[in-house]
């Protein structure tokens, strides 16, 4: 039935999490596509045999005209739907890369999902959003809001190592260890999931 | 062309209308019960509403109201719209109402889709703001696409308030890692 394939892909995309990518189903995907093919063949065909009949193709019509043009219209429709699902997921992977991608490598577990061409767009964008940002000497990815006290208190949450250099000292960032840091330096740290602020 | 990338429109033009075709169409396998591949004058199909917006501007058919939107369903609402289970007539209830009226030409079901969205919104906020989790899940599975937004746009608000209200930690793990993982060391 026309569509069905390409309506089951976008269903896959929407019943996940909403803001989170599923594996790219890369199967599901070529499907559609060999069924936009067979739709073609299928209109050039009728078209062909409306030509044979000796009929004016662009005026008339005839029963093969409509066979066609519900080809036509199925493969329009699955075009949408493919374009949707790609467009959908590139948003996803454009806020990951402005949340969590700038300067370090993403988990592992995101990064199987990505697809190679998606691979290559979240590098790219990434690439992009750090050289906007050198050439404003500027980091726009902070918090927005004016923070009353400019050092916060953190709880380091997965071992990073010793000799971290921070923006004014360098620091030994054991699990569980606590440390007073300047926000801009923390935050980083926060939206990966390293660590977290102690508030009181 | 704002909604062309747009999921929810996608899937709501996927919902399936009775149509009745005027010409004919050669090549097509869309009627299951014809034996041949292609679709008579005169024939009865389901079409989905993408197909069949198209093939009416095009005055190949004839679109009557789909099945959601029959009696039993308008005698519901007028008794209780609060109760009804509008998901399982179909989750883009109103976005498909709003798509066929124009093209079944019933007057009648602009009316029945307000009545029924201005009662049913009235329930969400309130149950948004004050319903424990047990009872809200009941309620939770009558609602549509579009309700369902509202309802989680109503409680995180609410949770914003609470969390502005209380104060806490204004740095978080970014939403898009997911839910952490509890380490087993």
């Amino acid at each position: 039935m026309h569509g069905r394939k390409a309506y089951e892909l976008v269903k896959e995309f929407a019943d996940g999490e909403k803001g989170h990518l599923k594996i790219f189903n890369n199967e599901l995907f070529e499907r559609v596509i060999e069924e936009c093919n067979e739709h073609h063949n299928a209109l050039q065909s009728l078209i062909r045999k409306m030509q044979e009949e000796g009929l004016e193709v662009q005026t008339a019509r005839n029963a093969e005209h409509y066979g066609a043009l519900i080809h036509h219209l199925s493969l329009i429709r699955n075009k949408r739907c493919l374009m949707a699902y790609v467009y959908n997921r590139a948003e996803i992977i454009r806020e990951l890369a402005w949340k969590v991608g700038l300067l370090h490598e993403l988990p592992g577990e995101i990064q199987e999902k990505f697809s190679d061409s998606e691979e290559q767009y979240f590098k790219d964008h990434s690439k992009s959003l750090k050289s906007y940002m050198s050439q404003l000497s500027l980091d726009v990815n902070v918090d927005m809001v004016p923070p009353k006290d400019p050092y916060i208190k953190v709880r380091v949450l997965e071992d990073l190592g010793s000799g971290i250099i921070l923006s004014d000292k360098s620091a030994n960032f054991a699990r569980h260890s606590m440390h007073f840091l300047k926000r801009t330096d923390a935050e980083q740290y926060i939206a990966r999931g390293l660590m977290e602020e102690l508030t009181g | 062309m704002a909604n062309y990338y747009n999921i929810d429109d996608i899937l709501a033009e996927e919902e399936f209308v009775p149509v009745v075709f005027h010409k004919a169409a050669n090549g097509v396998i869309i009627d299951p019960s014809s034996e041949t591949n292609s679709v008579e004058q005169g024939a009865k199909v389901e079409l989905p509403l993408w197909l069949a917006q198209d093939l009416y501007l095009r005055q190949a058919i004839s679109i009557s109201v789909p099945a959601c939107f029959n009696q039993r369903t308008r005698l519901e609402i007028q008794a209780d719209a609060a109760c009804v289970d509008l998901k399982s007539r179909s989750p883009y209830f109103y976005e498909f109402g709003c798509k066929i009226a124009p093209l079944v030409g019933d007057k009648t079901i602009e009316i029945l889709l307000l009545s029924a969205f201005k009662i049913r919104y009235k329930e969400i906020l309130t149950k948004a703001y004050t319903a424990a989790y047990t009872t809200a899940s009941k309620f939770l599975t009558l609602l549509t696409k579009e309700e369902s937004n509202l309802y989680e746009a109503a409680q995180v608000s609410m949770s914003a308030f609470k969390k502005w209200r209380m104060g806490g930690p204004r740095l978080q793990r970014a939403s898009v890692l997911g839910r952490k993982r509890r380490s087993f060391e």
